[in-house]
């Protein structure tokens, strides 16, 4: 490898890495409090709700499909895990019912597009309406408070000195990561998208198949459910409002791609944090979250060209 | 004494609404043989090769595996008589490995529980591989391959199941020369070790350098098997078409060339093509011959708008023309592409659909879009054509090649062009639906259309064309006129010396 010239060296690194790498010197630059620990710490707690979200996503886009509703799912859970266990008193039925709530969503997605054949777009943008408008028929508008206060270390705590949210995420990437790359399952979804009539072949259940990926990626909702009630130690029926497109950014930054079952799980890492970083640095410096969400398209806009540049090469 | 063949279908019928697709074939399959399986398109190979695999059930009939009374209801059981099929359209995933792919629903579990043990996959892939002859490492993802390694892939996951039949639908279609010897080297391998290949394919020159035996469908009909010894191309193509080959296509008289219509004076290019010159007149078609990579699409493509011209100027009755696709068409030049897959079809609309679709304009000059004359205007192709379907209403994608290419062709029709680039308009189609094409080509010139024609096929450029350029590396090799027009004067103008 040392042989080779150096501008063939960096063709290789993919988009997302020197997007990421632009940020940090651009932020470094411009804000003093940005390369501190408290807030590097910070940039990666903060984006461990988003890669629980873009995770199962990346799966669900290498099927050629889409999941709108995971934002609006995860705050529904979120409300059903708040007002459990302000009812009774108990965390973990409060987590095993947001998980339930989240299985539920994922497992309906999953079922809609399989069995009937509905669009995933058009299946999945019904469903964020349905997670949403029940949000706000359960809590008439308001956000549902008196959550036991241990619920807080789940997102304050550490251990070993590491917080523990990133702990949490870390391991979902892990069993994200061996998921798709070392089970039968993780194969399937490569052929959902890349060659659905191989599966049809091999005499798998192409419909069997994709509720599965939309189950995992409810799952996950309700997975994320559980840090963000815990950050807010409340809920509110429009805390995920939007998350649905910060973790499709997120997929599309880290070179995933939206055809033939291409997909790539540490871009999505990446991309998660490349947006952490493009979202905490314009915090750092003022910049009110409606122009951050215009960054966050620009940012996409950016990440897709450079590797489309490359890609001519 | 008498030894059953490896497997063996006798009687086969099947109906199709308003189609008898097989009637009453029987078709036997040897260890070690390769049998080629010839007709035209629609002559029922397709069904047959289904019915083998499972995808369909027959009607009626019956099938033996060594001379054993059996059945075959899905394509699992006829997997489980060793019977694999290759089709055109590979199933292969693009973004797995090869390893994975050859076992594809067949993991090997690792000792973990729910993990797939990667090391073992790889390692019989590669055993898989080596028995094969491809040498290649099974960690390369498919994206990565070349049509004719993902050929070999597909076969040796064939293998991996024991198949012990292998059928193979046009498997050269998409080959290279090269790479067509190595497949050929390939199924030399597999029948020494005993394999049986059900061959299709519409290449004369296949089916007799590769065949043990030949069977001949002709509308859902056996003609005959035959030994390729004891037969020639032209009884083959005879038994195909059910009449003599040279009465396929019998050029009618044209009338005399009128106005020149296309001039292109000293064209030169980035794709490849320098200071080409040649017209076409009203009434002619002209052919644009020379050997692959000449320049010959190039220099149709740069015609038509759709490349870039560093020189040189093309003119359309005389006046100039820019060179941008868009000009062309609205001057009346039509450019009918190679890849109908890709460029000429919308393959999830009606058949009816894509053939209104280049004439909109005309078949409907106030824009309000009438059904019933689309119906209309696209039964009259379909006729004209012989499109073989009950109906314009059906998908596009319902069609055989060959009728696709007719209604690639055939939308033209509805068109006002009156320059035509047709590039390749024969490929991939079989005898019958050539003649037909071709008459649809007389059909335009005698409208006073003027058509430029590429062909690999220098007997259909012979046949068809009032005069042809050959062309040699990027450059017009010399011109030949009718009298001159023979394979021999094409062949040596297109040639290196």
């Amino acid at each position: 490898m040392s042989t080779t010239a150096l501008p063939a060296q960096i063709a290789r690194v993919p988009g997302v890495a020197i997007a990421l790498i632009a940020l940090c010197i651009v932020f470094v630059l411009t804000s003093p409090g940005f390369a501190t620990s408290p807030n590097i710490a910070n940039v990666l707690t903060q984006s461990t709700i988003l890669l629980l979200l873009a995770l199962p996503m990346t799966l669900i886009i290498m099927t050629e499909g889409l999941d709108l509703s995971i934002g609006a799912v995860l705050t529904f859970a979120s409300i059903i895990l708040a007002i459990t266990a302000v009812s009774t008193g108990s965390l973990a039925l409060a987590f095993a019912a947001a998980l339930a709530v989240g299985l539920c969503f994922g497992f309906l997605n999953g079922a809609l597009i399989a069995v009937f054949d509905i669009p995933p777009f058009i299946t999945t943008l019904g469903t964020l309406g349905i997670a949403q408008g029940l949000s706000l028929v359960v809590t008439d508008g308001q956000s549902v408070v008196g959550i036991p206060r241990s619920i807080e270390t789940i997102y304050s705590g550490t251990a070993a000195g590491i917080p523990l949210p990133i702990i949490l995420a870390a391991l979902a990437y892990a069993v994200t990561h061996a998921l798709l790359y070392h089970t039968r399952f993780g194969a399937y979804v490569f052929a959902l998208g890349g060659n659905r009539e191989a599966l049809k072949v091999a005499g798998i259940s192409v419909r069997g198949m994709l509720i599965r990926v939309y189950a995992f990626g409810g799952l996950m909702a309700g997975f994320a459910a559980l840090l963000m009630t815990a950050r807010l130690n409340s809920a509110h029926p429009t805390a995920g409002i939007g998350m649905e497109f910060d973790a499709i950014a997120a997929i599309a930054v880290g070179g995933t791609s939206f055809e033939r079952g291409n997909g790539w799980l540490l871009g999505t890492l990446l991309g998660v944090i490349t947006v952490g970083v493009l979202r905490n640095g314009l915090n750092l410096l003022a910049i009110p979250s409606s122009v951050q969400v215009a960054c966050v398209g620009g940012l996409v806009i950016a990440a897709l060209f450079i590797d489309g540049l490359r890609g001519e090469q | 004494m008498t030894v059953s063949p490896l497997f063996e279908l006798r009687g086969v019928c099947k109906d199709f609404p308003g189609v008898k697709a097989l009637d009453n074939v029987s078709f036997e399959i040897n260890a070690g043989e390769v049998h080629m399986l010839v007709g035209e398109n629609g002559a029922g190979k397709s069904t047959l090769m289904k019915i083998l695999c499972g995808a369909y059930r027959a009607d009626e009939g019956t099938f033996f595996q060594n001379g054993q009374q059996v059945r075959i209801d899905n394509p699992a059981d006829a997997r489980r008589f060793g019977i694999a099929v290759i089709f055109q359209e590979f199933t292969l995933v693009p973004y797995l490995d090869i390893a994975q792919n050859i076992f594809l629903g067949r993991e090997f579990s690792s000792r973990v529980p729910g993990l797939i043990d990667r090391r073992r996959i790889h390692a019989e892939a590669k055993r898989v591989l080596d028995l094969i002859g491809f040498h290649i490492d099974p960690r390369t993802p498919v994206h990565k391959l070349g049509v004719a390694q993902q050929q070999m892939v597909e076969i040796a996951k064939a293998l991996s199941q024991d198949a012990r039949i292998l059928v193979m639908d046009e498997p050269t279609a998409a080959l290279s020369d090269r790479e067509t010897e190595l497949l050929f080297a390939m199924i030399e391998r597999l029948k020494k070790k005993g394999v049986a290949i059900i061959y299709i394919s519409h290449r004369l020159s296949e089916v007799f350098a590769l065949g043990d035996r030949i069977t001949v469908l002709r509308d859902g009909r056996k003609i005959g098997s035959l030994l390729p010894a004891e037969t020639t191309p032209d009884q083959l193509v005879t038994q195909m078409v059910g009449r003599p080959v040279d009465a396929t296509y019998t050029r009618p008289s044209r009338p005399t060339p009128g106005e020149v219509v296309l001039e292109v004076k000293n064209l030169s290019g980035p794709s490849g093509f320098s200071d080409v010159n040649l017209t076409v007149c009203a009434g002619e078609i002209v052919g644009l011959c020379g050997l692959v990579g000449s320049g010959r699409t190039e220099v149709a493509r740069a015609i038509f708008g759709a490349d870039h011209v560093s020189t040189g100027e093309i003119r359309l009755d005389g006046k100039r023309i820019s060179a941008s696709a868009e000009d062309s068409v609205r001057r009346g030049m039509a450019l009918i592409p190679e890849n109908r897959k890709a460029q000429g079809l919308a393959l999830a609309r009606s058949i009816g659909d894509n053939i209104v679709l280049v004439g909109l304009r005309k078949l409907f000059p106030s824009g309000i879009f009438a059904p019933r004359r689309a119906i209309k205007a696209a039964r009259a192709v379909i006729d004209k054509l012989r499109i073989a379907t009950p109906s314009p209403r059906r998908l596009v994608a319902t069609l055989s090649g060959g009728n696709q290419q007719k209604v690639v062709v055939g939308k033209w029709l509805n068109a006002d062009a009156k320059f035509y680039i047709f590039d390749e308009p024969t490929r991939g189609i079989d005898v019958g639906a050539k003649a037909e094409i071709f008459r649809l080509l007389d059909g335009l010139v005698h409208n006073g259309a003027a058509i430029l024609m590429i062909s690999s096929e220098q007997i259909e450029i012979v046949h068809i064309c009032d005069r042809a350029y050959v062309m040699r590396s990027g450059r017009i090799a010399g011109e030949l006129k009718h009298h001159e027009l023979t394979e021999a004067n094409i062949v040596r103008l297109g040639i290196h010396q």
